[in-house]
């Protein structure tokens, strides 16, 4: 990593595995996972906003820009490049994000504050990764919750 | 020809599951309902009435983006009404240059509000829209599946 944008060493790559059904609660859950599967982070978003990134996982395109492909077509005029984004911080179960964006004929970089689901679905549509801080990691209700995922999946199957 | 419209209100469609913008101009002749969705109106919603929420919602992330780059939001237009669909773009200067950019009403509108933008309607949009069946269908509305108007 000989860039000067590159992340610190105490950040973990995630990718979007899948966007689950909360049906209970009409909520989304999206399931990242690190490279070998040994780390998971699951994030309770609303319909909206889990459709939003579901369609960019699943390369739909809509016959009309949604907010995420706006934001998109923002970047694209300004010339300015979505490089990463972060989940930085959890508080109560609120998980919160940081898009980290450069201007090329500007020179500047700059950091947005956004809710993880507007991260997500904004680097799925700018094909950049997205970072959990080791911090966040740590400090997620861990215990059962593998558990708790795979019978989630196992219920959304048969379903 | 463009017309300057205003957001007059929200209005909940049972019948659809949706809500209803309505845009008004200035002497009340012209009104543009255009139907939208649950997320779309509480983007709206909450720009209405300058409610800010704990954490950045979509279209606040849309202009602290456009901000930290001093990209200004000109104004935005509801250009066609195609299908029962409308369609918009956004003016935006950035660095000396004007830029247009296709967008959905809902989205150009709940930027516009945020940013303080005026919203306009071209004629043809206005035009298009016949009122008469929209007229029947507010007489058909309960006075209980009216949500917040701002007058």
């Amino acid at each position: 990593m000989t860039s000067s944008h590159a992340p610190a060493a105490d950040l973990v790559e995630l990718k979007v595995k899948q966007v689950l059904e909360d049906s209970n609660t009409d909520t989304r859950i999206v399931v990242l996972k690190n490279d070998d599967g040994s780390e998971t982070l699951p994030i309770w978003v609303g319909a909206a906003e889990g459709n939003a990134i579901r369609l960019a996982m699943e390369h739909v395109v809509t016959p009309r820009p949604m907010s995420h492909d706006l934001i998109r077509s923002f970047a694209e005029h300004l010339d300015v490049k979505i490089q990463r984004v972060v989940v930085t911080d959890v508080k109560s179960s609120t998980y919160y994000a940081a898009i980290h964006v450069a201007s090329t004929s500007k020179g500047v970089d700059r950091t947005l504050d956004a809710r993880p689901s507007d991260a997500i679905a904004l680097a799925l549509r700018s094909h950049c990764p997205i970072y959990v801080t080791r911090d966040v990691l740590n400090r997620r209700t861990a215990s059962n919750l593998d558990a708790w995922v795979t019978k989630l999946e196992t219920k959304n199957i048969e379903t | 020809m463009i017309t300057q419209m205003r957001v007059k209100g929200l209005i909940f469609d049972p019948y659809n599951n949706a809500y209803i913008v309505v845009l008004r101009d200035e002497d009340n002749s012209d009104m543009l309902p255009i139907w939208v969705g649950k997320s779309e109106a509480s983007a709206i919603g909450l720009a209405l009435e300058s409610v800010t929420a704990p954490r950045p919602m979509t279209h606040d992330l849309m202009k602290s983006f456009l901000d930290v780059f001093d990209a200004k939001i000109i104004s935005v237009v509801i250009t066609d009404l195609n299908d029962n669909t409308y369609y918009a773009k956004i003016h935006l200067t950035y660095e000396d240059s004007e830029y247009t950019i296709d967008s959905r009403p809902s989205d150009a509108i709940a930027l516009a509000l945020r940013s303080s933008a005026p919203i306009f309607a071209s004629e043809s949009v206005i035009k298009k829209q016949s009122s008469e069946e929209l007229e029947q269908w507010l007489e058909n509305l309960k006075p209980e599946d009216f949500g917040k108007l701002d007058s």
